[in-house]
């Protein structure tokens, strides 16, 4: 029976529920030095020196300053970023020192021996300060990236429409709280640099290694611990972490451990960018879309980290799910002296998508339609272009998404009935009943709806300029007689269940049973590079060179079997005589007809998109304001479910995470420091917060995607929790809101001021 | 401090100062890797195991704390037939996925089932709000429970 | 302070009361730092948080947790008497006080979740006396004293009279707290227990607020409320009790109730919500519980 499909055990379920799985807090090595950072504490200045307190024992202290790097820049898009900071401090907390030493206790103890000289300077701490040039702190303008999309003529479609409209929506940080924090594990020896850690990007990490101690290839071996979480918090980061555990491990000569706790986590790794988006456009009074012309603005920190690609995706996705003739998008991200954004789940989509579904909202608000209605009469459908001018050719099932979330969740009957989006019901129709213990609240129901899409894979030419690969060995096991397969790839399991669904595919292929096929742990030693475990394109892309490389073991094997006769393990064993391990390598070739310009921002900006619709219900508590989400229905089209179990689980954890942006999280930055850096103050959803959720899985296959048409789907459940969760509540109470998040106290504070 | 107590079956001597985290002793001077710390707090729960039978966060009880008591681990929670119905649960019905939380989960599901063999999901929600999941959103989660109760029901009839 | 440097604390468990106060009054005198642990579920969270003291003058740590004089639960016909170290777990599984005291009840079952309902004990709660502490509101509701014990014997306070300011009370430094006691209310008394926490669970309060009235001819005979987070000190509103103990009880205003409420209060602006906000929502529940006593009235 084929494995694709079915939901099979998770191949690296029983090491993780018997606690044998090693995260990297559970490694050791003989002779490892603790090592921790020293950070700044102002959010701009420059640093004069480092004071050490001459009355500290500094015996067996290894303290690691700029002067120690060899090339002090770490390799991402750009090389702004200083591993450690030699002059100019650009955001609170950056790294201006390290220290390693034996035991937790020394360790601190050195690292309050150290004491930073600043000379503080005037710091921008806002987009508008940034914009305005209040300092210069990046290049000549503050900017880090602008992109224009456009299609047809926006401005003069819009002034043409009899309903023009306009709005502004704003989206603020989003810390990842994986729930291990970050951590790496370092030492050198012979053959160079070696590191193990939480990651999701093996190959991002050995590239930063290269070039801050200029080594090569075989010089740099980086292997995955098995990895606590991610959602894009360990793309880039690690790499940072990595290149100061290597320091202080090559200062002291002795392996050296790097764990951050909590704080110094939230504090100093990379968040959801900040976002803000004006909205115009032009429809008529039915409620068919024209044009539209969209500004985005985002906020990417000190550094450029990943902010481009963060911005373009986000660009990508402004105009969301929707039929629009014309359409001006531009989209810009600036420099500001707070910590630096990066890399989360949606990868900048959630932003925008939030704001063109408020919008939609708002155009339904004001012709009285039905919002779900007036989305179905928009959607995109194959035969339609993008704003990028993309022809869909294939695998378009948001229409059946629609339908199926709107049966599911009842959403004609409860629409009518709940809500009516009317104001807060006098006090003379109020419930009152107290038991014993319990409260007479007044409470106020209301359904609400999103619909997206998400791009799956690199955009535009990224894969083709990417050329990923993957192996697949063939090899024999010394007690076994039949021939076992073991899989070499770049792609970290990093919870999202890669090494299942890649087994699933591969012994399909193969047609053996999947625990003759292995997935070999990530090391850039050992896997090639199948480029980094992000862009929703595990399964689909890289899952494709697996379904290829199999191909082709496959057809060498059954081709000896057609020669030479015998059964397949027979014919495979022949093989495996005169060559062990046979090997068969694949690189990812992208689909021959898909174009694109990255000067015009034109073509194919992503193979396909995954679509999807989410209806939340919730109940709004009218004396307190919380909300208590009580039903969720998410549809989405995923192409082919390979493990539907497993696919659910990635719906239902990425929209858990989205109504917790909407609902309980708020980062509080003040003058460029965080003040709630602790899992008691960062408020994420517990399971009496979340709700149960009804997953639907509508395939509409991509015929490219393995497995039989699978699509990425790893951040679409991101970005369409909070739009519906937000359209629900202003149908329960009427409250309107253009902003996240949706705490009781924005709740209460729009209330207050009507708006 | 010389602090005795049951671990996972097994009477253990060991000397660590009282004020150590039960967590620290776990994991350091034990070896025994299984319990996690995500936050050190008593926010996150990956730190759970069961004192006398009761879940706490490991990251805030001292170690002097738990002389001559039990603590049972995730790494107790096998039988002799290997995965318990709990932990298999949660391998078939995707109650882990990035896995670090779910020791702490785990343990708060045993306690929760030992005192209430089929619970129902508010139960379950209850049972398990101090355990934080970033990755699954509780609902295989809750599933997992909750089908670790069938399955335990179907073998012992009454 | 990292794990490792509170593992430097020394630490004793001493085997009775008695020996627990003699070790409190020797350390008093001397002016050696002492503190007691029962569940640590706010100490060792607070001294992560706190700078590095020098480790000769670390404070003895003396565990309190399984003290037989502190562990009890005691539930006389009309009284209770609820030991120091007895955890949240304990006091919410209790049957007897689910049925009569139903506010101590929902409170412990919504303190943190299970793994600190089993370590956190009433006696840790008022003693760290942060205003956001769910325990001393509902004890505050309930008229609970507050015994102390030291080598010269016992002496109570009453709940309303022990918090002297943010975080500080009137246990003496060689003093320990052994229960706390409060009459039953009857059965049929009013009772109530609302949360509004930053979640659903595992949440500290923006307001709490317990109720414990009992009525009798449409009047208020006994009356306590307690509110966390809204001022410096968990609030016992003074007035918003007179208002219930007022003989035009069942004629009592919405006005009045917002008036005498803001009155009490004093809330401020932090992490967790906005001095509006748990305004609005303080008198929103003191309403609703007024509404509820006036129904009772009126059937
Ligand atoms: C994750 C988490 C969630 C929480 N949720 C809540 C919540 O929802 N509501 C709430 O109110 N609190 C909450 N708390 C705070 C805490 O759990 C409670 O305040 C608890 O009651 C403290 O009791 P303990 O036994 O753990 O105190 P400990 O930490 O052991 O002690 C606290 C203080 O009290 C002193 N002390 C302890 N016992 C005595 C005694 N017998 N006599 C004199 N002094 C004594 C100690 O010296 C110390 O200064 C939470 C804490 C955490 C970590
Ligand atoms: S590590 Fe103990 S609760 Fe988070
Ligand atoms: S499975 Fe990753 S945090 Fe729960």
């Amino acid at each position: 029976m084929a494995l694709v499909g079915r939901s099979v055990p998770r191949a690296d379920g029983p090491a993780k529920v018997s606690g044998t799985a090693h995260y990297v807090d559970d490694l050791t090595r003989p002779g490892v030095l603790l090592g921790a950072t020293l950070r700044s504490p102002v959010a701009r200045g420059r640093l004069r020196g480092i004071r050490r307190d001459p009355a500290f024992d500094w015996a067996g202290v290894t303290v690691v300053t700029a002067e120690d790097v060899p090339v002090n820049v770490v390799a991402l898009i750009e090389e702004d970023q200083p591993v450690l900071a030699a002059d100019e401090i650009r955001h609170a907390y950056e790294p201006l020192a390290l220290v390693a030493a034996e035991d937790p206790v020394r360790l601190a103890g050195a690292l309050r021996a150290l004491t930073p000289e600043i000379e503080p300077l005037p710091p921008v701490l806002t987009v508008a300060d940034a914009l305005a040039r209040k300092a210069q702190i990046h290049g000549s303008d503050n900017i880090f990236a602008t992109y224009r999309i456009s299609k047809g003529d926006a401005a003069r479609a819009i002034a043409r429409s009899p309903v023009r409209l306009n709005g502004t929506y704003r989206t603020p940080h989003q810390e990842q709280l994986y729930i291990e924090p970050q951590g790496m594990l370092a030492f050198w020896d012979a053959c160079g640099a070696h590191l193990q850690g939480s990651l999701q990007c093996p190959f991002y990490v050995q590239k930063g290694v290269k070039r801050t101690f200029s080594l090569d290839d075989a010089h740099v071996d980086v292997t995955q611990a098995v990895t606590g979480g991610g959602f894009g918090g360990k793309e880039e980061y690690p790499t940072l972490l990595a290149l100061h555990a290597l320091l202080l491990a090559k200062k002291s000569g002795q392996p050296v451990k790097m764990i951050y706790d909590r704080q110094e986590d939230i504090e100093a790794t990379t968040k959801r960018h900040p976002c803000e988006v004006t909205i115009e456009s032009g429809c008529d009074r039915e409620g068919n879309l024209s044009a539209v012309s969209i500004n985005v603005l985002m906020d990417g920190g000190a550094y450029v980290t990943l902010t481009p690609v963060v911005l373009s995706r986000g660009a990508l996705h402004a105009a969301g799910a929707y039929r629009w003739d014309h359409v001006a998008i531009e989209a810009v991200a600036v420099a500001t002296n707070t910590p630096p954004n990066g890399a989360f789940r949606g990868f900048g989509a959630p932003q925008t998508i939030w704001a063109i579904e408020r919008h939609m909202d708002r155009i339904a608000r004001e012709l009285s339609l039905d919002p779900l209605l007036l989305r179905e009469k928009n959607l995109l459908r194959v035969g339609d272009t993008t704003p990028t001018g993309q022809l869909l050719k294939e695998s378009v099932g948001i229409q059946r998404c629609v339908e199926e979330a709107k049966k599911a969740s009842g959403w004609d009957t409860k629409r009518a009935t709940l809500g009516r989006a009317a104001p807060v019901r006098p006090v003379a129709a109020m419930q009152r009943q107290t038991a014993p213990g319990g409260s007479a609240s007044r409470k106020a129901r209301g359904i609400g709806a999103s619909v997206f899409l998400h791009g799956a894979g690199f955009t535009g030419s990224g894969e083709r300029k990417l050329k990923g690969r993957v192996a697949i060995d063939m090899f024999r096991a010394p007690s076994e007689k039949k021939p076992r397969f073991r899989i070499r790839t770049a792609s970290t399991d990093i919870g999202q269940g890669t090494e299942t669904v890649f087994l699933q595919i591969a012994a399909d292929v193969l047609r053996v049973p999947m625990d003759r096929v292995e997935f070999a742990t990530p090391s850039t030693a050992v896997v090639p590079d199948s480029g980094p475990t992000v862009a929703s394109r595990t399964v689909m892309i890289v899952g494709s060179i697996v379904e290829s490389a199999a191909r082709e073991l496959f057809a060498r094997i059954e081709y000896e079997r057609q020669k030479r006769g015998g059964s397949f393990d027979d014919a495979a064993l022949r093989l495996l005589a005169d060559q062990d391990p046979v090997v068969s390598e694949k690189t990812y070739e992208p689909p021959a007809e898909l174009a694109w310009d990255d000067a015009t921002y034109r073509g194919d900006a992503y193979p396909v998109f995954a679509w999807g619709c989410d209806i939340a219900e919730v109940e709004v508590d009218l004396d307190t304001f919380e909300t208590a989400v009580l039903g969720f229905w998410a549809a989405h089209d995923v192409g082919k479910a390979i493990h539907p179990l497993m696919c659910k689980g990635q719906i239902e954890g990425g929209t858990l995470q989205a109504i917790g942006w909407a609902l309980n999280e708020r980062l509080v930055v003040k003058d460029g420091k965080i003040l709630n850096a602790r899992m008691s103050t960062y408020i994420v959803p517990t399971s009496l917060d979340a709700p149960r959720f009804t997953t639907i899985l509508v395939e509409d296959p991509y015929s490219k995607g393995p497995g039989g048409g699978a699509k990425g789907i790893g951040e679409l459940p991101m970005d369409g929790g909070a739009p519906a969760i937000a359209a629900a509540i202003e149908h329960a109470t009427g409250i309107i809101r253009d902003d996240l998040p949706l705490l009781p106290e924005d709740l209460f504070a729009a209330r207050q001021t009507g708006t | 401090m010389k602090i005795t107590f049951v671990l996972n079956g097994r009477s253990r001597t060991i000397d660590a100062p009282p004020l150590a985290r039960l967590l620290d002793v776990l994991r350091g001077t034990l070896g025994l890797t299984g319990t996690k710390e995500g936050c050190g707090e008593g926010e996150c729960g990956s730190c759970t195991v069961l004192l006398d039978g009761v879940p706490v966060n490991a990251c805030l009880v001292a170690a002097g704390q738990c002389d001559g008591r039990t603590v049972l681990t995730v790494e107790g929670l096998e039988n002799k037939d290997g995965l318990s119905d709990l932990q298999d649960a949660f391998v078939t019905e995707g109650g882990a996925q990035c896995g670090i939380c779910t020791p702490g989960f785990l343990m708060a599901a045993r306690a929760l089932l030992a005192g209430n063999p089929q619970p129902g999901e508010g139960e379950i929600r209850e049972g398990i709000a101090g355990n934080v999941c970033r990755c699954t959103g509780y609902q295989r989660i809750v599933e997992s429970i909750r089908h670790a109760g069938k399955e335990r029901a179907s073998r012992e009839p009454g | 302070m990292n794990p490792a440097e509170i593992a430097l604390h020394p630490f004793e468990r001493p085997a009775s009361l008695a020996e627990l106060c003699r070790t409190l009054s020797t350390r008093a005198v001397r002016k050696e730092k002492t503190v007691l642990l029962a569940g640590g579920t706010d100490w060792i969270v607070e001294r992560r948080l706190a700078p590095l003291e020098s480790p000769d003058d670390l404070p003895l740590v003396l565990d309190v947790s399984r003290l037989p004089e502190m562990r009890a639960i005691h539930v006389a016909k009309e009284h209770a008497a609820i030991g120091a170290a007895a955890t949240f777990l304990e006091i919410k599984s209790h049957p007897v006080l689910s049925r009569r005291v139903p506010v101590l009840t929902a409170m412990a079952r919504e303190v943190g979740a299970v793994q600190i309902q089993a370590r956190g004990t009433l006696g840790g709660n008022l003693a760290t006396a942060s205003p956001a502490a769910d325990g001393a509101a509902a004890l505050m509701a309930l008229d609970a004293d507050v015994v102390l014990a030291s080598v010269t014997g016992e002496r109570r306070v009453p709940l309303t009279q022990f918090f002297t300011g943010y975080r500080a009370t009137r246990r003496a430094e060689n003093e320990a707290i052994v229960r706390v006691e409060f009459a039953l209310p009857r059965t049929g008394a009013h009772q109530m227990w609302r949360k509004v926490g930053t979640r659903a669970a595992q949440a500290i309060s923006k307001v709490a607020f317990a109720a414990v009235v009992e009525l009798e001819h449409g009047r208020g005979v006994r009356a306590g409320f307690g509110m966390a987070s809204v001022a410096p000190v968990t609030a016992s509103l003074p007035t918003v009790r007179a208002l219930a103990l007022a003989p035009n009880l069942a004629s009592v205003s919405e006005q009045e109730l917002e008036a005498a409420t803001r009155r009490d209060i004093t809330p401020i602006d932090d992490l967790r919500s906005t001095a509006a906000y748990r305004a609005h929502v303080a008198v929103a529940l003191v309403k609703c519980f007024f509404r509820s006593l006036r129904t009772a009235i009126g059937s």
